[in-house]
């Protein structure tokens, strides 16, 4: 998984005057409150945009976040540093918002991959020549046509274009396989690209 | 290659490019160079998001209201659970109070393990009354060991709480109140069924909710 941008290595991280993440850590294994924040500080906008974006749901993405943090604290004890905290807190934040969604009903990525056009699903490109999007986007307009993507669309394009995710890590994380996570993914920016580009049209007959 | 055969294997080709024939195709198709294009562009757009998206307080209020409950976090504005300022504060005596709030704790262990060792003794019936009667009176007496230090324990935590807390003051009362009842009806459910398994494990939580109870008085005690 990509690492976070800009990250400075753990030990050197600075939290507040005199504590680095390593020493929070630390602290909170043992219970330290004021470190439990410091880590929630400094972790918070990185898994609540990771589950609003999974999810498109704001009072979900909230209650997810909380639920991610909660088992952060329950399992800090088990944290070894082989891999990077937040490595580690942002697939516990991917587990959490992923339990959610099964349990309410995730649309299951379907083994027998259908070449059949879906009722929702982007519209095939073959023979027309269209005005590129290159240069185009801007980044308000690419989170509101995200939040606007099916859910199974949605979620595969967070894991892997936002959040780094490689498609063999994708295809154990959702049981699927790699094949089906690579259509997934094209599906879901087959689908942006109409979104941009209906949105991009709009907005030239507004003007 | 036409178009249609390109961008079916399109989502498995994407990231590495192809084969010679689908690299030959998309240098010279404008609709497949652009659709390329496209996507790549939009990939590398979201790469680009950051995670801007800031939680409410509530978020954070909810995850420390639940770290409190269950018990993982020790406030660190107050230290340990006794900060060198309560030390100072409370005088030498008065630290023992967390060591009493463990020993009765372990006055609760040494009673119940002392129940279960009593009742391995007995061979005969007279024998096993005679056991019971034992375990009464060992339970008598420890109960009575353990009663005058929580008593004494008791007057200590409610004169700090009188002192630092008023407005605690009559809860705690009451609480401590029930707590003592509490440990007073198991110790007699103990004495009169010592094989019930579930009656020990009361007696046991009795005890650790009065320990509770301690460690609850001195966090409000303290400033």
């Amino acid at each position: 998984m990509r690492p976070e941008k800009g990250e400075l290595t753990q030990a050197k991280k600075t939290l507040v005057p005199g504590l680095t993440e390593a020493d929070a850590i630390d602290r909170a294994k043992r219970g330290d409150a004021e470190s439990f924040e410091a880590l929630y500080g400094m972790h918070k906008r990185r898994v609540y945009s990771l589950c609003l974006r999974m999810t498109g749901n704001t009072a979900e993405a909230e209650d997810l976040t909380q639920e991610a943090f909660l088992q952060l604290y329950r399992k800090i004890a088990t944290f070894r540093g082989e891999s990077a905290f937040s490595t580690w807190l942002h697939r516990l934040a991917v587990n959490v918002v992923l339990m959610h969604l099964r349990k309410k009903g995730l649309p299951e990525v379907s083994l027998e991959e259908s070449l059949e056009p879906q009722e929702d699903g982007p519209k095939k490109d073959i023979g027309a020549r269209d005005n590129v999007l290159a240069g185009s986007i801007d980044r308000v307009n690419l989170e509101r046509a995200i939040e606007s993507l099916p859910p199974g669309y949605r979620i595969i394009f967070v894991l892997h274009d936002i959040e780094g995710y490689e498609h063999n890590e994708i295809a154990e994380i959702m049981g699927c396989s790699i094949g089906n996570s690579k259509s997934q993914l094209h599906k879901a920016r087959m689908k942006l690209r109409d979104l941009l580009k209906t949105s991009r049209a709009e907005k030239a007959t507004r003007n | 290659m036409t178009c249609a055969e390109f961008q079916a294997v399109l989502p498995y080709i994407i990231d590495n490019g192809g084969n010679a024939e689908q690299q030959e195709h998309l240098r010279n198709c404008e609709v497949c160079s652009g659709l390329v294009n496209d996507l790549k562009y939009i990939a590398e757009q979201a790469k680009l998001l950051v995670p801007m998206m800031e939680p409410p307080k509530k978020v954070w209020d909810g995850i420390k209201t639940s770290l409190e409950q269950e018990g993982l976090v020790k406030d660190s504005a107050r230290g340990s659970l006794l900060s060198s300022s309560a030390r100072t504060r409370w005088g030498p005596s008065n630290w023992l109070l967390p060591i009493a709030a463990a020993l009765l704790v372990a006055v609760g262990l040494f009673y119940y393990h002392n129940n279960i060792a009593e009742r391995q003794a007995p061979t005969e019936a007279n024998s096993a009354m005679a056991g019971d009667t034992a375990n009464v009176a060992g339970s008598s007496a420890t109960a009575v060991q353990s009663a005058s230090m929580g008593n004494e324990q008791d007057r200590q935590i409610l004169s700090e709480i009188a002192s630092h807390a008023p407005s605690l003051s009559q809860a705690y009362q009451e609480d401590l109140q029930r707590v003592n009842a509490y440990i007073a009806d198991a110790q007699g459910i103990v004495a009169r069924n010592p094989d019930d398994e579930d009656s020990r494990q009361a007696l046991m939580e009795a005890y650790q909710q009065k320990a509770m109870l301690y460690n609850m008085a001195m966090r409000h005690s303290l400033p």
